[in-house]
């Protein structure tokens, strides 16, 4: 049986051009007039209910562009976004009511104010009860580990916590779809790993949510997303799985196997051979290595990652410039 | 229709955030009830060395202190009509914070009524204290309708909010430099009549400065208020004020609306909603 699953964020044919300021006007009083920033061109791709989808690309690529207009937050000059069917720039409230925006944009809260208060006041924006607000943010709190710093300003804060604030603020009105931008970025190993764990979670709910992460983080990114996009100054370059983007650079991978007692000898020794993914050597070699007793101690395999492959799409992108 | 019914909620969310905040600066609260008093003191001094006006068209300023304490506490509220909404929009950019009030399901008028809501209960409150000092400690009364002059207070106070619209829409596109503020700053407390009677200014400036007074809301506004609480007049008196406000509102209030709604739109375009 085929699931069908819902269409959660259409990008159509999306571009941005961020336009001068006052154009015409600095031209004509012969003003040195700046360039128009092209940040997105062309942009389409779905991302589907309950999907995680990652968006990587270097600092000025275009992701944050992209989650600003997803988010209502930046109009886009050509080209159409809709969450859950509602138009990002037509019924941007609905579309507001969708999503939830977590950044690492420390000046977001109110410094002066408590976690508590924050997310009160934000929540009560959101139209919740003030108890269901105050049940709702206890909930948070608790999934987040933020319960010891909700009485504390949010200026006094360490970073990840305020980071983790921002995530809890968004998920606050339980939105189906989430922007999460480098929801990582300052957390200790420990606290990173445990919201890597949430925003797993969070995409096998019921109703699951539907996830657009942007991470500078490669691993995570491969970890965590079904589908990656590659974005590179403005345009989409690659959208695939993480294993099949892997496979763009290289089919080939390196294994590294440690063995000992291998020709009668004690000491170990690591033998190493290159092979084509998913064909047969491995098995091969490893039987044959038993066969000549030896006992295997270690098998390493080193894999083409999304560095490599976001490397190679940038070092084309620049050969073209 | 969504809206409206989450519009006192908004409101109440944007007064209890800001009275959060308020009161996280204890002393500054303490600080303005005593310059109030002080101000209050001083223009009973200045009422002592000034004699009034015995000419029945200055019927309003025959006993000065009066005068000043309701317009000194008109002006602050007319004030605060035009500048807040500027000043809450500027600051939640400065702050950063304007995205994300911007990213909940929350329309742009609303932000504007609940983004200013706290000043104007704080303002009610500290307008409210020159009256109430000069009644407690220096004898002043007022007479008519209380009620009325409210009507003519909160009139004055959308019709100057249009123009405190027009001026957030001034911040949102050019973030500094807010001509609506300074012209009105400046213009309120000399065209208005807050300190002497608008029609010294014709007899001394000539007729056309004096006549920017009458483009003002503000003249209009203190005129009722100051018709009704001083002299108790009644609504069937002050019909002329009331009628110059209200055509004020009919003009300043879609069109202020409108302006601003092009400027978020060209903030939104430009990527500037959060720089100031």
């Amino acid at each position: 049986m085929t699931i069908v699953r819902e269409l959660a964020i259409s990008i159509n044919n999306l571009s941005k051009t961020y336009p001068v300021p006052f154009r015409r006007l600095r031209a004509f009083f012969r003003r040195p007039v700046k360039e128009p920033v092209e940040a997105l061109r062309k942009v389409t791709f779905d991302v589907y209910g309950g999907e995680i989808f990652g968006l990587i690309g270097r600092n000025g690529a275009g992701k944050t562009t992209l989650t600003k207009i997803v988010a209502t937050l930046v109009q886009p000059t050509r080209g159409t976004v809709t969450v859950h069917n509602n138009d990002s720039v037509l019924d941007d409230e609905q579309v507001r009511k969708q999503i939830g925006l977590a950044t690492a944009e420390e000046r977001s809260f109110y410094w002066r104010l408590t976690g508590e208060q924050n997310l009160m006041f934000f929540a009560r924006l959101h139209g919740l009860s003030d108890r269901i607000a105050k049940q709702r943010i206890r909930e948070l709190f608790g999934k987040l580990e933020l319960e010891e710093v909700a009485r504390r300003r949010f200026g006094e804060m360490s970073t990840g916590n305020k980071q983790r604030l921002a995530v809890a603020r968004a998920m606050l009105s339980q939105p189906p779809v989430l922007l999460l931008d480098e929801p990582t970025r300052s957390l200790d190993p420990l606290a990173a790993a445990r919201m890597r764990e949430l925003i797993s979670s969070l995409g096998k709910q019921d109703p699951p949510v539907t996830i657009l992460l942007t991470s500078h983080n490669l691993a995570e990114v491969e970890t965590l997303c079904e589908r990656v996009a590659i974005i590179s100054r403005g345009r989409i370059r690659a959208i695939d799985t993480p294993q099949h983007l892997r496979s763009l650079t290289s089919k080939s991978e390196q294994v590294h196997v440690t063995v000992a007692g291998l020709n009668g000898t004690h000491e170990s020794e690591k033998i190493s051979f290159t092979r084509q993914s998913g064909d047969n050597q491995l098995d091969e070699r490893l039987r044959d290595l038993q066969k000549r007793g030896a006992r295997i101690l270690d098998v390493a395999v080193e894999r083409a990652t999304l560095f490599d492959v976001l490397e190679l799409y940038e070092s084309s992108d620049t050969d073209k410039h | 229709m969504n809206s409206l019914k989450h519009l006192p909620r908004r409101i109440f969310a944007f007064v209890a955030r800001d009275f959060r905040l308020y009161v996280s600066y204890r002393m500054q609260f303490f600080l303005r009830i005593m310059s109030v008093l002080a101000v209050v003191t001083t223009f009973f001094f200045m009422s002592k060395i000034s004699s009034g006006f015995i000419d029945p068209q200055y019927a309003e300023w025959r006993d000065p202190l009066p005068t000043w304490l309701t317009g000194l506490a008109v002006l602050n509220y007319f004030m605060t009509g035009f500048s807040s909404l500027a000043n809450s929009i500027r600051q939640e950019q400065m702050q950063g914070t304007l995205e994300s009030v911007l990213l909940t399901p929350i329309n742009i008028p609303t932000v504007i009524v609940a983004s200013s809501a706290w000043d104007f209960l704080e303002t009610t409150f500290f307008s409210f204290l020159y009256l109430f000092f000069g009644w407690v400690f220096f004898g002043v009364q007022f007479r008519g309708s209380f009620l009325l002059a409210i009507v003519f207070l909160l009139l004055t106070t959308i019709v100057l909010a249009c123009l405190g619209i027009l001026s957030a829409s001034f911040a949102m596109v050019f973030k500094r430099g807010d001509p609506f503020g300074i012209f009105l700053g400046a213009g309120s407390a000399l065209f208005s009549g807050v300190f002497f009677p608008t029609q010294l200014l014709k007899q001394y400036a000539g007729p056309k400065l004096g006549s920017i007074s009458q483009i003002l809301p503000a003249t209009h506004g203190l005129k009722g208020i100051r018709q009704v609480l001083i002299e108790g007049h009644t609504l069937s008196q002050v019909t002329q004020p009331l009628f110059v406000l209200l055509g004020f509102l009919v003009v300043l209030l879609p069109f202020s609306l409108w302006v601003f709604s092009r400027a978020v739109r060209r903030a939104k375009r430009e990527g500037s909603l959060i720089q100031y």
